[in-house]
């Protein structure tokens, strides 16, 4: 025995080392302090009594405050610069200054969340939909404006026009306020517009040209891989194109319920059904013809990446405005390549715009000067200094105006809308470069077929099957996803195998509970 | 069985040799594809992957990283900062700790450490500790909120206790104190010269905790001149993570994302000097880690 303690040894460590790269990664490490004092810090506001306590709208300024706003993504380098010279102008007009704060992209989520609900003072916070917005809204993280806006801030108040007052309503209070300026995030296709016409190769604006688009490139440029295609980046895209579903951000279907938009009312069964078997087909064809990179599930390239660098040629599911700026971006580096747009919604008949929710600024309940961040706010909107300094930086130092009036950068220390100020912009005081004609046609199209998004005001409310929604997006992940991108080798066997184990974890429990939830809310809003 | 033995460890030192090559090789490769790729241009790594050698050889990676310089630098000094600082006071503490819950002669030793011991099964949750460090001890966005959480990690205080238990007899305690030593006297010249050791490994563990953190940063840091080195790069990476998974549906446009060459480069820059400063310290490791081994 005991010449072997020192193999058995060994066998172990080696076995040890082998399951611990098995292992996920334990939690960082933070444990609460321990007595001692604290320090001070953070915002605070020095009262200083001043004349000329009031403003025009009847606010009473008499007391300094500091209000705290903040905005999702990463601060410009010049950050410091602008905010002084806002509160310049600040502490004159509202006798307050401002700290803009930024959560970049790291846990924004888990930071978003903990700003709402931890009664930490927030004056001011981005709203979308895709910052659930909704879900907030229904839980009473925000205060409701309805009162506050016509006695603060009035001129903001008429500026944005009554329908999008109406849609932004949660629970019948405005909760947040939106952006005015009209914009298309619908889906398109993005391909080389170079390699196109070099190889001869159709429009790829119907199933059939985009696969014949595709098998052209393949043929011809063996090393490219032709769909840019990263997990589901472009599994969107193909519904949106095909079908039209209930809303953009679902990603396709919601619990594989087809909603249809001329018909809201008849909610039909998508997953499982004959077309989605078809379109799973369709989707093995492209994996096996090679259109798309057996890694497809775990690339960590975006598509656009994907695109600028000339590894792909396609990209399905991409709104206008993105198109432009990697476009732009492409043509840095390679100027002899081109990127063309199709848009979906001109297959499809109707261009939904952009909905009020889709970009917006709420009051969270904490914070303590609730009217004067409203009248801040309306400053940023409607003072042309404020919306410039914010958006654009400082005239002739970050950007200045050409003779046609378009945007000039100047320096990489202030981008254009360099804040990430997508909630107050301005249509009437936008300044936009001049490679965003091309965007704007677009837009003119789509403005002709526009009609309105009845999707995104819906705000779900997912308590009531929360257990079966997390159990279904395992089993989406494990066994739908390879079916999306043609993985599987027998598809009909795939999608049964995914009905049977998606019924297991509750499927029809949701889709219940989801369309009661659904019907209701198109009655409520007067839908149809 | 002379002969039979020394076969028996010639096959043992093999095996040992060639297992460690093995692990050694695995943990290099990724470093040295990450030196690779931050060297190489960036396109050439998104359309052929990484490599060994670099295909095409370009500094256009650490260019842009050092487009902005002060922010790294102000990064490392914040990082270097908090480590030194935290390191020093943790060290002082936790080594009091120690030495306080190992005596024999202290009455509710037992009770203390089960209540510190407690701490790391039971927590408050993430949201309860948020509003404690932001609301009541107003530490949001100060060097405190970086500094104070890892003072007294109850890991750390457990090992620190069982380092001078194993150092320090209670004899020579109890002599000191029959020559009239006060309690800290005792602390001062004899604990604290006697377990170096153990301090030197306890110090280290706590230098590396802070050296790595991100996670005060991301929390409770607003002013972009705060942000730990870590938290720094983290961000890069993630802004990347972000335009994947949610720019799709929310339509966002972030512009020119960090590139491969880039996150590589910013890698190497923030890791490089600790890989350097390694093989200094690596003795105290080494030593630290065997000093319960053998009592002397």
């Amino acid at each position: 025995m005991k010449r072997h303690v020192k193999l058995i040894a060994v066998i172990m460590a080696v076995m040890l080392v082998l399951l611990t790269g098995c292992m996920g990664s334990g939690s960082g490490g933070n444990s609460g302090g321990n007595g001692g004092g604290s320090t001070g810090g953070g915002g605070g506001g020095e009262s200083s009594s001043d004349s000329g306590s009031k403003t025009a709208s009847g606010l009473d300024i008499s007391q300094r405050v500091e209000l705290q706003f903040y905005m999702l993504g990463d601060a410009p380098v010049d950050l410091p610069l602008i905010e002084a010279e806002i509160n310049k102008m600040l502490i004159e007009d509202l006798n307050a200054t401002v700290k803009f704060n930024y959560t970049t992209w790291t846990d924004w989520e888990q930071k978003y969340r903990l700003l709402l609900t931890s009664g930490q003072p927030v004056d001011l916070i981005f709203t979308a939909e895709w910052t659930q917005y909704q879900a907030y809204a229904k839980n009473g993280a925000f205060l409701a404006l309805d009162d506050l806006l016509p006695k603060v801030a009035p001129k903001l108040y008429e500026f944005v026009p009554q329908e999008m007052w109406d849609a932004v309503r949660i629970d019948g209070k405005i909760q947040t306020v939106p952006a005015t300026w009209k914009e298309y995030v619908t889906f398109g296709n993005v391909w080389r517009e170079d390699l196109r016409q070099k190889y001869n190769l159709p429009i790829p604006d119907s199933l059939e040209n985009i696969e014949s688009y595709l098998e052209g490139i393949k043929q011809n440029e063996p090393d490219m891989i032709p769909l840019a295609a990263n997990g589901l980046f472009h599994t969107p895209g193909y519904y949106d194109f095909k079908y039209e579903p209930a809303g953009v951000a679902s990603y396709g279907f919601p619990y594989g319920l087809y909603i249809p938009y001329d018909d809201p009312t008849n909610v039909q069964q998508f997953w499982g059904s004959e077309q989605h078997l078809e379109d799973l087909f369709v989707m093995k064809r492209w994996m096996d013809k090679g259109y798309m990179s057996r890694n497809v599930l775990t690339t960590q390239d975006t598509a656009h990446t994907m695109l600028v660098t000339g590894k792909s040629a396609l990209m399905m599911g991409d709104n206008p405005n993105r198109w432009n700026s990697t476009n732009q971006d492409m043509k840095s580096t390679h100027p002899d390549w081109e990127l063309a747009y199709y848009p979906y919604p001109l297959k499809k008949g109707y261009a939904t715009p952009v909905h009020p929710i889709h970009n917006g600024f709420a009051i969270p309940i904490s914070s303590p000067n609730p009217e004067r961040a409203l009248a801040f706010y309306e400053l940023l909107v409607t003072d042309k200094r404020y919306n410039w300094l914010t958006q654009y930086g400082i005239e002739g130092t970050h950007f200045r105006v050409s003779d046609e009036g378009y945007y000039e950068g100047l320096s990489d220390t202030f981008k254009r809308e360099g804040m990430n100020g997508w909630a107050w912009r301005n249509p009437e005081y936008m300044l936009f470069d001049k490679s965003f004609e091309a965007v704007n046609e677009i837009f003119e199209e789509l403005d002709k077929i526009s009609k309105p998004d009845i999707f995104t005001g819906f705000a779900e409310d997912w308590t009531p099957y929360q257990a079966e929604r997390a159990a279904l997006e395992q089993v989406r992940q494990q066994y739908l996803h390879p079916l999306e991108v043609g993985l599987v080798d027998d598809v009909e066997a795939g999608l049964r195998t995914f009905m049977e184990k998606a019924k297991e974890a509750g499927l029809e429990t949701i889709q219940k509970l989801y369309t009661e939830q659904w019907l209701n809310y198109l009655k409520e809003a007067g839908i149809q | 069985m002379k002969v039979k033995d020394a076969e028996y460890s010639l096959l043992f030192k093999i095996l040992a040799y060639v297992m460690v090559s093995i692990f050694t090789l695995v943990c290099l490769f990724p470093v040295l594809l990450i030196i690779s790729g931050s060297l190489t241009d960036n396109e050439t790594i998104v359309r052929n992957g990484f490599g060994l050698i670099p295909e095409k050889f370009s500094l256009d990676g650490y260019m842009y990283v050092f487009k902005y310089p002060t922010a790294i630098l102000r990064a490392y000094g914040v990082t270097i900062f908090t480590t030194v600082v935290g390191t020093a006071l943790g060290m002082f503490f936790i080594t009091m700790a120690g030495f306080v819950l190992q005596r024999k002669d202290f009455k509710y030793r037992n009770q203390f450490s089960f209540y510190i011991y407690f701490t790391t099964l039971f927590g408050g949750g993430l949201v309860p500790w948020y509003i404690m460090l932001t609301k009541y001890m107003k530490l949001m966005d100060t060097y405190t909120v970086l500094i104070y959480p890892g003072l007294m990690t109850p890991f750390l205080i457990i090992l620190m206790r069982s380092f001078i238990k194993s150092a320090i007899p209670d004899e020579l305690v109890e002599s000191a104190k029959i020559d009239g030593a006060n309690d800290f006297r005792i602390y001062y010249s004899i604990v604290l010269r006697l377990s170096m050791p153990g301090i030197a490994t306890v110090g280290l563990f706590l230098a590396l905790q802070y050296w790595n953190d991100w996670f005060m940063s991301s929390l409770f840091i607003n002013d972009t001149r705060k942000y730990q080195l870590q938290f720094y790069l983290y961000n890069i990476i993630n802004t990347v993570q972000f335009i994947r998974d949610m720019a799709i549906s929310s339509g966002v446009n972030i512009g020119n994302p960090p590139t491969e060459a880039m996150r590589m480069a910013m890698s190497v820059v923030v890791t490089g000097p600790i890989v350097f400063l390694y093989p200094f310290v690596q003795r105290y490791f080494v030593k630290g880690l065997t000093i319960g081994a053998v009592k002397g």
